[in-house]
């Protein structure tokens, strides 16, 4: 069954983009799906739909170590504009770093629902979709 | 002589009688006036009046009988001249006249008439007259005044004194002074000087004067008179000088007395000790004295015009007051008191406007007026709190005096030597527990000696009493019950003037439980597992235990009364007393030399390192001092051992925390750098093997090979940096000229310096050289001036500016852009990370400035940046 979320993957790793697209498609979890290789541009996006639910997206894959705006700093920028935001946002922290530090400081942010280690598994992406896929559809 | 010349000469005589300058008449043989002169005619006032032919009688009817014979003896010849003589006019008035009345001859012996000259001597006649009746006045006066007056003719230099003069002056009436010997008789001084200045003032200006001056008689008693003189004066010369001298001396005494008396009491009323308020006869307070403000502390403003009894007063008082005098005079207070002529003297309590209470020793009496009327009331009070204190604190000092001896158990004595009398306070006798009736000799006293201590008592006494002084005395007394008590005896020595011993007195002190308590001291002073030495604030040293004295190799003997420097080492026995006064200015337990090594030195002058805590100890002779003095000789070795230990895992620590850090860098990268490619390559492999198509899998196959590139950079970046870390070790330091590194990097970067015209401006002259590894020093440039010119803004040709020197003893390398800048604030924090980049830029990999620092650490440096975004940036490289 295909769902109808927006998926929106964050991170300035090429390859990355590209596995994870691939990986979505040949599980056939969704179509809609928006890559941004920054923070910095992911965000700018969403300043520029704040009120634009079709286009926000609903899952956001977002990694730490990226230049111009990292996964940390863009997290400051969205509590910021959190509350102007007409729809829910689910946020997954998605890092090769298996530094204590990084995954501690990632737990702290309530905004953010879980850390994951990369590489994200076909089984782990499948039950995310879907577990959002139902709820949003309760 | 013809009829006819004789009637000329008549008339001429009257034409000369008219004219003349006096008083004079002509008149015939039947006394008609033939001629009168204008004078005659004022003179006897008959302005206006025809007299020519007139008698003379008819115009002076009062002329009497015997005049009028007198005037016939001159009509026969005879010449008539009287110098003065009363002419009683018909109007009642008396006109004193001289006259000069003689007949005129027609011819020779033939009388033709008389001529009358007279002249009006009146005023003259009234003025002598005055003077003589003010004569009288003055004689009859002058005996009850003492009055009498003089006059100095200064013409003749004769001097004038009435009796009563001579009287004062005491010289004989017949006394005749000069000017110059009456004025010597004023005192000299003031007096005299006063006398011959106003003397000299009358004499030269007239001016009168009326002094009042001390004289000294003749017979040498010094008196006060009064002197008033005027000056008589011709053609404005002084002629005469006259006045009237008077003995004031009575007056000017009581005066004076009077003065001193009334100076007195006013002193008195105005004085601030004594408080002066009376009343009129209704009780109404109008007066209050300077003193009672001050005593009481109200105005007299607020106080005047007040009935009495006033604030200040008690009712009490008041009321006692009243009570006890009327029971004394049977009526009312103020009426007895003026009836008996007495005052009322006793100690009142008043209270200040403050409140305050204060005792005062008050003095009541009527005022009463010379008929024997009261006319009011006086109060005098003095503040006497000062004297009741001192008397309640005199009683409440002997109260404390005898709480005191009590207390310690001491008490007071006298002998006198002389008759052997003794007395004892009472705590004395409680001591000797003796009954206080006893009688008392030296030999009361030398009978509770101790047996034992007979014997030194006796020659204490003998030889204080040789010396004339008393060095106190310790010894045992043994009471009739058998007791034994110390008792300390404290004395001195009194003498006559002849020196010889009179008296002694002095205390006498139950220092049993003290002498129990040193035991107890001494016992637990040996106890004690330091060596312990006692030092009086002279830094003499008291008392020493066992221990010290192993520690030391002194015996206490040898110690006691040494001053405490001998058991310190020279090089701090010259600060030591500084110290000591220091502890005793503020006495408390403390550790002695806090965070310095002490150390003491033994008798064989051998240093011990020691421990020392100082307690103050507070006894009779004042403050002492305890030092607890440890030998930390093991400890110290003890402790040189743990020292060693801790510097050694100190740097092992140290090491650690290197290793750690590098450890921590490491996890960073492998997790991030390392991590991240790997997981792309499983998951393209993953892919690959399901890829369905030749196209897909050579896609697939792409993507793998820049994986697979990329993570081959960063492992041997890697690698590098590992190996930068490891070859820290200074063998590989060349002596390198930044300039020839500047020339080499700009050759290598010459492609992009030309297309971008980037201006490149260097300065070493600061720092020309240093000792580096050529190689990482060339990278560092490279790296460094690369980015400046990677990171240009499109907006600006690079300006790029490189200089190295020295700043506080460190050198340093400065590379300056005018780029893009970094959002340091945003990524200060991983500036210098590995693969970390900051811009969108093509060829950003994140490598150089990973190598850069590592470089720069490797040999103990570090390298910091500042910038402003679009404005530039500044990289500071602090070498060592």
């Amino acid at each position: 069954m295909r769902s109808s979320l927006n998926v929106c993957i964050v991170d300035d790793d090429d390859i990355y983009q590209f596995t994870m697209v691939k990986t979505m498609k040949l599980l056939n979890l969704t179509d809609k799906i928006m890559v941004f290789s920054d923070g910095e541009e992911a965000l700018d996006f969403m300043l520029d739909n704040l009120h634009n639910d079709k286009e926000l997206p609903d899952v956001i894959f977002l990694d730490i170590d990226m230049p111009i705006m990292d996964g940390f700093q863009f997290m400051e920028e969205y509590v910021k504009i959190k509350p102007k935001l007409g729809k829910k946002i689910t946020i997954y922290m998605v890092s090769s770093s298996v530094d204590p530090v990084d995954i501690d400081r990632a737990k702290k942010i309530s905004e953010i629902t879980d850390y994951i280690v990369k590489p994200i598994t076909h089984d782990q992406l499948t039950t995310i979709i879907q577990e959002l896929d139902s709820n949003g559809s309760l | 002589m013809s009829t006819k010349d004789s009637e000329l000469r008549e008339q001429y005589n009257k034409i000369f009688i008219e004219q003349a300058p006096t008083a004079i008449a002509m008149l015939d043989k039947d006394m008609r006036y033939i001629a009168v002169s204008q004078r005659w005619i004022t003179d006897y006032k008959m302005e206006g009046k025809e007299i020519i032919g007139e008698s003379h009688y008819d115009l002076f009817p009062e002329i009497g009988e015997d005049w009028k014979a007198n005037h016939q003896k001159c009509l026969n010849g005879a010449v008539d001249i009287c110098e003065e003589a009363p002419f009683k006019r018909a109007d009642g008035t008396i006109q004193w006249i001289y006259w000069d009345v003689r007949p005129w001859y027609v011819s020779e012996g033939k009388i033709g008439g008389l001529l009358m000259h007279t002249g009006d001597i009146t005023p003259q006649k009234e003025r002598e007259k005055e003077r003589n009746r003010m004569l009288e006045i003055l004689d009859k006066t002058s005996e009850v005044a003492r009055l009498g007056i003089w006059e100095v003719d200064l013409k003749r230099n004769g001097i004038y004194w009435s009796p009563a003069v001579c009287e004062i002056h005491e010289v004989a009436e017949s006394f005749q002074p000069s000017l110059d010997t009456a004025i010597n008789f004023y005192m000299e001084g003031e007096s005299r000087d006063l006398m011959r200045k106003s003397v000299e003032k009358v004499i030269s200006c007239g001016d009168p004067y009326d002094v009042e001056v001390e004289l000294v008689t003749a017979k040498g008693n010094s008196i006060w008179v009064r002197s008033v003189g005027n000056g008589e004066f011709e053609d404005g010369k002084c002629v005469r000088l006259y006045g009237i001298f008077q003995d004031i001396n009575e007056r000017k005494r009581s005066e004076m007395a009077l003065n001193k008396a009334n100076a007195e009491l006013r002193a008195i009323f105005n004085s601030k000790s004594v408080a002066i308020i009376t009343t009129d006869d209704k009780g109404i307070i109008n007066h209050f004295n300077h003193g009672a403000e001050y005593l009481l502390g109200y105005s007299a403003s607020e106080i005047i015009g007040t009935q009495i009894p006033s604030v200040f007063a008690t009712m009490e008082g008041v009321e006692r007051f009243r009570r006890d005098l009327s029971q004394k005079y049977g009526k009312d207070p103020l009426k007895g008191l003026a009836e008996n002529n007495e005052f009322d003297v006793r100690e009142w309590t008043y209270i200040k406007k403050d409140g305050t209470k204060i005792t005062v020793q008050v003095t009541i009496s009527a005022i009463i007026n010379a008929e024997g009327e009261i006319v009011g009331s006086l109060t005098v009070a003095s503040d006497i709190t000062a004297i009741k204190n001192a008397e309640i604190e005199l009683l409440r000092k002997n109260q404390v005096l005898n709480f005191a001896e009590r207390l310690s158990m001491i008490g007071n004595w006298q002998w006198n030597t002389i008759t052997n009398e003794v007395t004892w306070s009472s705590n004395l006798y409680k001591i000797f527990n003796v009954d206080e009736e006893t009688r008392l000799t030296y030999d009361t006293y030398f009978s509770f000696v101790h047996p034992e201590d007979k014997e030194m008592v006796t020659n204490h006494v003998q030889i204080s009493l040789e010396e004339k002084k008393f060095p106190d005395l310790l010894h045992r007394i043994k009471l009739r019950d058998g007791t034994v008590k110390n008792i300390q005896l404290l004395a001195e020595i009194m003498t006559n003037d002849a020196g010889e011993v009179i008296e002694l007195v002095g205390t006498c002190q139950d220092v049993t439980e003290q002498r129990l308590e040193e035991i107890k001291f001494r016992g637990l002073l040996e106890s004690a597992p330091d060596a312990m030495v006692i030092v009086n604030e002279a830094g003499k040293i008291n008392m020493i235990n066992k221990q010290a004295e192993k520690l030391f190799g002194y015996s206490a003997k040898e110690l006691k009364g040494k001053s405490v420097e001998i058991l310190i080492p020279e090089a701090y026995s010259a600060k030591h007393p500084g110290h000591r006064s220091g502890f005793f200015a503020n006495p408390k337990t403390r550790h002695m030399g806090e965070g310095r090594e002490l150390f003491a030195i033994n008798k064989k002058g051998k240093l011990i390192p020691i421990q020392i805590s100082l307690s103050p100890l507070k006894t009779e002779e004042g403050v002492l001092v305890s030092a607890a003095i440890r030998d930390i000789t093991s400890q110290k070795i003890a402790e040189g051992k743990i020292l060693k230990a801790k510097e050694e895992l100190e740097v092992f620590a140290n090491k650690l925390v290197a290793q750690n850090t590098k450890l921590a860098d490491f996890t960073q990268i492998t997790s991030h750098n390392l991590r991240a490619p790997v997981s792309n390559l499983n998951s393209l492999l993953g892919f690959y093997k399901l890829a369905q198509s030749e196209e897909e899998r050579a896609d697939l196959f792409q993507k793998l090979e820049r994986v697979v590139n990329h993570l081959t950079l960063t492992l041997s970046t890697l690698v590098e940096a590992l190996s930068i870390r490891k070859e820290n070790n200074g063998d590989n330091l060349d002596k390198i000229e930044f300039n020839l590194v500047m020339v080499k990097t700009q050759e290598i970067l010459s492609g992009e310096i030309m297309s971008t015209g980037a201006v490149i401006k260097s300065d070493f002259s600061k720092l020309p050289d240093i000792d580096y590894n050529k190689i990482y020093l060339e990278s560092i440039f490279l790296n460094l001036v690369g980015n400046a010119l990677k990171y240009r803004s499109a907006d600006r040709v690079p300006e790029i500016y490189v200089s190295s020197g020295i700043e506080n003893g460190k050198k340093f390398l400065k590379v300056t852009d005018n780029g893009q800048g970094i959002n340091l604030k945003r990524h200060g924090h991983k500036l210098f990370g590995l693969n970390k980049v900051f811009h969108r830029h093509p060829d950003a990999r994140g490598i150089g400035l990973f190598l850069t620092k590592t470089q720069v650490e490797a040999y103990g440096g570090s390298i910091s940046a500042e910038s402003e975004v679009n404005v530039g940036t500044t990289f500071n490289i602090n070498f060592n």
